[in-house]
């Protein structure tokens, strides 16, 4: 383990990687509770950071930043085949092209109508 | 048997040791796990045309998921740090930012726990959750009937305890018995009873009305059942377990109501607690299933990492620069779970 004698430290790099996902994680949650005109604006604004963390924590606590080019070969291949699965579930689960019949609708709309009618309180 | 002889740590090919190149491949297979998981819950709920995303009525606590998420970061930070000092022999520092990372998933696990207990509070669990009003109504009804069973039970066992006799064993049978000492009780009254006699006359009739009420509840209840099944073509038994109902039907406001009344009453109240209204969730079951699936499966990783953690730990002084790929694999693991959370955070406690 010679090669670690002379290692530098890191530290004040990680802090400041620790420090940028603190602020992400506050902007995740402001962004809920200002509550947005849209649903999807908050969606994209909560994954968009969530990925941005996510690249954060890959490239700078996991290292992958110096490591050399077989960080592609290992993850690229994993990276398809899991964006396989729910691509290939979407178009009949996620998308369906035909009208559903879904029994516990039945008498649902009955439930909310009343629950509007009480001040909608549960 | 031949001598092995020691492997260099690298090698031709990829530039790295044997072992980091064995937690990445690991990791590319969790990767997938998980991406399987949370993919489908994302098709699932598009795929669906309502989600439960009221807090009121799910119980997710964005609190304790932001909270939670502070806490990893936390510690996914300890853990690199831990490894920086174990790199310049800070052996000391570097064991007690691994003791901080165990703790700070501990605490981790300990909210995660109070969220499923509230969770468990409130039965949002796969298959316990009524879709609609009808199920909301058998839900309350089936409540209801374990609830009496266990009153007759205990009281069946209390009562033949003190005659030294066996207690019954079926329901009818202990309500029988329930009865029979209503009655002899109602017959020495005028003879006046010990205040001791008194009270036991009180808990049998309250008992007794619990009883009733429940039976006339599943009666108006079971009133509302639409058979589709043409009547006829149930055989003779089945007819008999579902003669058709003297009473109207009820709406789930009623039912709920009458739940209220009786936890409100002065003598049922006391007998009837645990019970408790129910509202129809839609989706709620599919909601349930994905998020203790995934939040599950992330919890196992966790205590997983704390194992591996007090691996270290346990090194105490004898921890060195040796360990330095041993802690950067953890690490490596650890991050990997802290990156699951990151976006479990936002799609299950936020969107």
């Amino acid at each position: 383990m010679s090669e670690h004698e002379h290692h530098e430290s890191h530290g004040s790099t990680y802090f400041k990687v620790f420090c940028t996902l603190c602020v992400f994680t506050a902007i995740s949650v402001v962004a809920d509770i200002v509550h947005l005109p849209s649903k999807f604006l908050l969606g994209a604004i909560v994954l968009a950071v969530a990925v941005a963390k996510a690249l954060c924590v890959m490239a700078y606590f996991m290292h992958l930043k110096f490591e050399r080019a077989w960080k592609y070969l290992l993850l690229v291949p994993t990276t398809i085949i899991a964006l396989a699965i729910p691509i290939s579930l979407r178009p009949d689960i996620g998308a369906s092209y035909y009208v559903q019949d879904i029994p516990q609708l039945h008498d649902y709309p009955e439930h909310e109508a009343s629950v509007a009618h009480q001040g909608g309180h549960h | 048997m031949t001598h092995a002889v020691a492997a260099p740590t690298l090698k031709m090919g990829i530039p790295i040791t044997n072992a980091k190149l064995g937690m990445w491949l690991f990791l590319g297979t969790e990767i997938m796990f998980f991406t399987a998981f949370i993919g489908t819950y994302i098709v699932m709920r598009m795929g669906s045309l309502g989600w439960p995303t009221d807090t009121n009525v799910t119980h997710i606590n964005i609190l304790f998921g932001g909270v939670n998420t502070f806490v990893l970061i936390v510690s996914s930070y300890f853990v690199v740090v831990s490894h920086d000092c174990l790199l310049q022999h800070q052996y000391a520092k570097a064991w007690r930012f691994m003791l901080y990372t165990l703790l700070l998933g501990c605490l981790f696990l300990g909210i995660k726990s109070l969220e499923y207990a509230g969770k468990f509070q409130h039965d949002i669990l796969p298959g316990h959750i009524p879709e609609n009003n009808r199920q909301a109504m058998d839900k309350v009804v089936n409540q209801f009937g374990k609830l009496v069973d266990r009153r007759l039970q205990a009281d069946a066992v209390i009562a033949a305890a003190k005659n030294r006799e066996e207690a019954p064993k079926t329901r009818e049978l202990q309500k029988a018995a329930l009865d029979a000492r209503i009655a002899a009780l109602t017959e020495k009254k005028e003879k006046g009873l010990t205040p001791e006699e008194v009270k036991q006359l009180n808990d049998a009739t309250a008992l007794s009305k619990l009883s009733a009420e429940y039976v006339s509840l599943k009666e108006h209840v079971r009133s509302n059942l639409s058979l589709k099944v043409d009547y006829a073509k149930f055989d003779d038994i089945r007819k008999e377990d579902n003669p058709s109902s003297k009473y109207d039907p009820v709406s789930l406001e009623e039912v709920n109501g009458k739940v209220e009344e009786l936890l409100k009453d002065k003598d049922l109240g006391p007998l009837a607690s645990g019970l408790s209204p129910a509202h129809p969730i839609l989706y709620g079951n599919l909601f349930a299933s994905n998020y203790f699936l995934m939040t599950g499966f992330h919890a196992i990783h966790v205590i997983i990492g704390l194992y591996m953690f007090l691996m270290v730990l346990m090194k105490g002084h004898r921890l060195n620069i040796s360990d330095a790929t041993l802690v950067e694999n953890i690490g490596l693991y650890w991050h990997f779970v802290d990156l699951v959370w990151i976006f479990l955070f936002p799609l299950l406690y936020i969107i």
